[in-house]
């Protein structure tokens, strides 16, 4: 199809704004999705997703229009709105020339939205805003469209007031994106270049790349290349998403699809990789993407030591469909032989976690989320670790680095006070106030990662009343003035439970963090001590009194079935400890680390 | 193979004790003679094998019933069965006098359970019990009088408001009493007893761990000194005076038992009867099946159990005594958690088989619950 009749579009926007409901109504207008397909966020296809009716994963699509008697293809991006999968989105956008930025009327501008707009800019992207949800009684689209113009620079005038539940104003929207969006370059002269923006493993047909082809095209049988990777394959099918997978004879210059060709791994793949044809490949690749960072990490160790080679398996397997979650061995005295994994954010932990118990039948014992940290020895090497327990003797160690990130938050006016108040318990720097609208306001801080990545955004929640929303964004490793704190159980150090802290917080986290310990791990046969130190030396200490008496006055003959279970449940719920040393100690233990100590 | 032993359960009490977690319904809500025959019927029909080795007939209360109903079950009993070695039967003081006993003896009985509880009246009025202090002594001075010589007396520790001073008053009166066999069981806060509900509303105080496992300390070393031998965690007994059939039990030897709720255990099968005195009746009556629930427990479960019921009884699991009732070798089955609980000092390990340690007694559920399952 010539380019100017394509059309390729992302639809961005903060969480829960309409994005998928609003792809719905397109796919059934353009008639792509028959009435009998038809269904609550289409797109949103994996369990997970439907289930927490949020959107995990991009995908794609392609929808027949027509436009003043002429056919034209347009190719639609479903984008999650959730910080976690921003990069989902970069890539996205990467892919197309336009994008239709959804505010819902009743929220407003939102920390994503802002996030997502910025996103939009920077990968040159033309945007259509459109004020969505104005079914809603409670839907204020004078009030938000005065915050678009504001915050966003996006005239509320040309901004469309729709509603992706009732379907209006969704017919000119789609107009819009025809007259309005630009269509992509006509480069068909050129060599093929096509840029992976997306894949996906299939357990039948291996690797399914998804494709923007920017020049040239690409056709069943053809050899290509992945310039990145250098490798070869030959295209074994190519086709676009109706939403299904159909096969199609050729994707041409401008045009949205995937590609199977034999690749049986995954991680052969590098998202943001060009393809192009091997006998006449282009001159340079495409710009590609930075990849994803991983935040958060965290150890997971198998319950029972025989299990190790199935959660190998386990993780080998989750990695196949997330190329944006790593794991690598690791051995922890106390736990032994686990994999300390790297996620983008708690969800996508939370995630990947559900997705290891669902599909999977290994107990694990999971270490509480840490970010990396940086160290700087005295002969002024600097090294990267994701675990606290890796951290060498302070002696050996110059400074420490914490990773800081730009946080902005978003919010009314009346929770200010409260807000700037956690932050700054948090050592969050405020760069700058902004006001959206006399009532709400948008914060800029800098702000250590480890502070703001797991409570704090419940904490804001809370402050807010559920209004506040945040978003934040990397900047590099500072400094800062952090020590470890160890946790001796029974008079060992258990890595496990080690974390880095700012020196000013360390000790009352270590003493929350025992009275958490106490309660958390159950009493044994035996008194346990419990110990914080700080750089070897012990600043607290409790002790978990052993229990005294545990024994069924009376067994005989007509008890046993029901004493044996009685006995048994005992026994499963050994099981669910970790034994470290004598002592067990049950998962909940190892999450107490993320306590702050606020309340 | 000697044959099964036999249990039968009389699921009647005048009235049920708060603390009281086993199947009993009041007397005057049923009709006794009606129950006895249904018993002795279901009795003809379990026991195939007459050899039955002993017998224990328990409750409730059986001495609750009138005493031509007790005596025509205990007539029947001994009219299926012979050459028992012991025949127990539970008796309330206050509910038996002399000509009871006197029957009792002599239609062969030959061992006497008595529930007395406690020497305190305190605490027979906190455990609801209907008996005086007075008429457990008179219970045991009058079977002693009519020719029982074995005979046993409950006692329970830990009941709300005792103290150590106390239970050491209790057991010392038992001692006293020259009783040949005494049980110590720990006050158990059962679910669904008024006991436990008044623990739970905060009007009781129940007694604090720490004391309840000195009060147990003080039972085995009062007792051991006085000559009883300390035989399984709850049960003391002068030598030759330990009560086989629960040693039945603890070495899950087959039995039968008879009676509502009651539980047969035979080739690895348990059976247990309807616990509902009407329904059992019914079904005996009209000659229809009056078990609730057939369980069969595989061999290694079967073994878990003995395993289990083994390590109760303080001379522990029996190396070869285990590997004739089970098929398997307890080292083999256990050797992981054998060995950690040897190291903590929970058990002792020799020739002969393992056992609890005295240490390990008060504490004996966290190393049982190992031995109650196998790791796959
Ligand atoms: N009343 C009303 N509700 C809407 C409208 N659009 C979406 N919703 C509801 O808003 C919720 C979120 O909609 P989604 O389409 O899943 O939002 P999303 O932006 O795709 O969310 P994420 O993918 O998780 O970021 C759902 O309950 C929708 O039914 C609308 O126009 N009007
Ligand atoms: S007499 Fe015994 S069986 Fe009857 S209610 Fe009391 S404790 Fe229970
Ligand atoms: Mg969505």
């Amino acid at each position: 199809m010539a380019t100017d009749h394509i059309r390729n579009f992302s639809i961005i926007a903060h969480i829960d704004h309409g994005k998928s409901t609003l792809a719905d109504r397109m796919l059934e207008l353009t008639g792509t999705v028959s009435s009998r397909q038809k269904r609550d966020q289409m797109l949103d296809s994996m369990d997970l997703e439907r289930e927490r009716g949020i959107t995990i994963k991009a995908s794609a699509v392609t929808m027949r229009y027509e436009h003043e008697g002429r056919e034209y293809m347009l190719n639609l991006i479903d984008t999650p709105g959730h910080v976690d999968f921003h990069y989902e989105v970069s890539r996205a956008l990467a892919a197309c020339e336009g994008a239709i930025l959804v505010v819902d009327a009743t929220q407003g501008v939102q920390a994503q939205t802002v996030a997502n707009a910025y996103l939009a800019v920077h990968n040159n992207v033309e945007i259509l805003g459109a004020i969505n949800k104005i079914d809603l009684p409670a839907a204020q689209p004078d009030v938000v469209g005065d915050e678009i113009e504001h915050v966003l620079g996006i005239r509320k005038n040309e901004c469309f007031r729709i509603s992706g539940k009732s379907g209006i104003g969704v017919p000119e929207l789609l107009e819009a994106v025809v007259t309005l969006l630009p269509p992509p370059k006509d480069r068909s002269d050129e060599p093929a270049a096509a840029l992976i923006f997306d894949s996906l493993y299939d357990e039948y047909r291996g690797v399914i790349c998804y494709v923007r082809v920017f020049a040239g095209c690409l056709k069943p049988k053809q050899k290509i290349r992945l310039m990145g990777a250098g490798r070869s394959y030959v295209v074994g099918e190519l086709g676009k998403f109706t939403p299904q997978m159909t096969p199609v004879d050729q994707l041409g210059s401008g045009e949205v699809g995937y590609v199977v060709a034999a690749i049986r791994d995954l991680h052969d793949v590098h998202v943001g990789d060009t393809i192009t044809d091997d006998i006449h490949p282009a001159p340079k690749p495409l710009p590609g993407y930075v990849a994803p960072m991983q935040m958060v990490f965290s150890d997971f160790y198998p319950g029972n030591m025989t299990d190790y080679p199935k959660l190998r398996a386990a993780f080998e397997r989750l990695s196949l469909n997330d190329a944006s979650f790593t794991f690598i061995p690791q051995n922890s005295p106390a736990l032994g032989f686990g994999f300390r994994c790297g996620f983008l954010g708690l969800l996508h932990m939370e995630i990947i976690q559900e997705r290891l118990e669902r599909e999977n039948d290994v107990d694990v014992v999971q270490t509480a989320p840490t970010v990396s940290y940086e160290y700087k020895t005295t002969d002024g090497g600097v090294k990267r670790i994701d675990s606290p327990s890796e951290l060498p003797d302070r002696s050996a160690i110059e400074e420490i680095r914490e990773p800081m990130v730009k946080l902005e938050i978003i919010t009314g006016v009346d929770s200010i006070g409260g807000i700037m108040r956690l932050a700054e318990g948090r050592r969050c720097k405020l760069v700058k106030t902004d006001y959206l609208s006399p009532t709400r306001v948008m914060l800029e801080y800098t702000a250590p990662l480890a502070e703001i990545v797991y409570d704090f955004y419940d904490q804001l929640k809370g402050i807010s009343h559920g209004y506040a929303t945040m978003d934040y964004e990397f900047l590099g490793f500072e400094a800062a003035d952090l020590v470890k704190i160890d946790i001796l159980v029974n008079k060992n150090i258990v890595d496990a439970l080690s974390l880095i802290v700012h020196r000013s917080n360390a000790e009352h986290r270590g003493r929350k963090l025992l009275i958490k310990l106490r309660k958390a791990i159950p009493r044994h046969q035996f008194e346990i001590p419990l110990q914080v130190a700080i750089g070897g030396k012990i600043i607290a200490r409790e002790s978990i009194k052993p229990f005294r008496k545990d024994v069924l006055a009376k067994l005989y003959g007509g008890d046993v079935t029901r004493k044996m279970k009685v006995l048994k449940r005992q026994k499963e719920g050994k099981k669910r400890l970790k034994s470290i040393g004598m002592v067990q100690i049950p998962q909940e233990a190892f999450m107490s680390i993320l306590d702050t100590g606020e309340d | 193979m000697t044959a099964p032993s036999l249990y039968v359960h009389i699921p009647l009490c005048v009235r049920k004790c708060p603390y009281c977690g086993f199947y009993s319904e009041p007397v005057a809500q049923h009709n006794p003679a009606r129950l006895v025959g249904a018993l002795a019927q279901e009795v003809r029909q379990t026991v195939r094998d007459p050899q039955v080795p002993t017998v224990y007939v328990g409750g409730g209360s059986p001495t609750c019933m009138p005493m031509d109903l007790l005596g025509r079950l205990l007539y029947e009993i001994t009219r299926t069965v012979r050459g028992f070695e012991e025949f127990t039967v539970e008796a309330n003081p206050g509910q038996v006098d002399r000509p009871i006993l006197q029957f009792l003896r002599n239609i062969g009985v030959n061992r006497l359970s008595l529930g007395g509880q406690s020497f305190q009246p305190q605490e027979l009025k906190t455990l609801g019990r209907l008996h005086t202090v007075e008429q457990i002594v008179e219970a045991v001075e009058m079977a002693r009088e009519v020719g029982f010589e074995n005979i046993g007396v409950d006692l329970i520790f830990a009941i709300p408001g005792s103290t150590m001073e106390s239970w050491r008053a209790n057991l010392k009166r038992a001692i006293d009493l020259g009783v040949t066999h005494i049980s110590t069981y720990a006050l158990t806060y059962e679910e669904d007893t008024p006991l436990t509900a008044d623990r739970d509303a905060g009007r009781i105080t129940p007694i604090d761990e720490e004391t309840d496992r000195e009060m147990y300390e003080l039972a085995i070393d009062m007792l051991t000194d006085a000559g009883y031998e300390h035989y399984e965690i709850s049960n003391f007994a002068r030598p030759g005076f330990a009560c086989r059939h629960n040693l039945g039990y603890w070495a899950n030897r087959p039995y039968n038992g008879v009676g509502p709720s009651a539980a047969s255990h035979i080739q690895r099968r348990r059976c247990t009867r309807i616990a509902d005195i009407r329904q059992y009746i019914h079904a005996v009556e009209n000659e229809l099946d009056p078990i609730a629930e057939i369980q069969e427990t595989s061999a290694l479960e079967f073994a878990c159990e003995t395993a289990v019921l083994n390590l109760r009884r303080i001379r522990g699991i029996d190396w070869a005594e285990y590997r004739a009732t089970t098929g398997y070798d307890a080292m083999d089955l256990f050797a992981a958690v054998i060995e950690e609980h040897r190291k903590n000092g929970m058990l002792t390990v020799d020739d002969s088989g393992i056992r609890l340690t005295r240490p390990a007694l008060p504490i004996a559920d966290s190393i049982l619950c190992d031995f109650s399952d196998i790791d796959d």
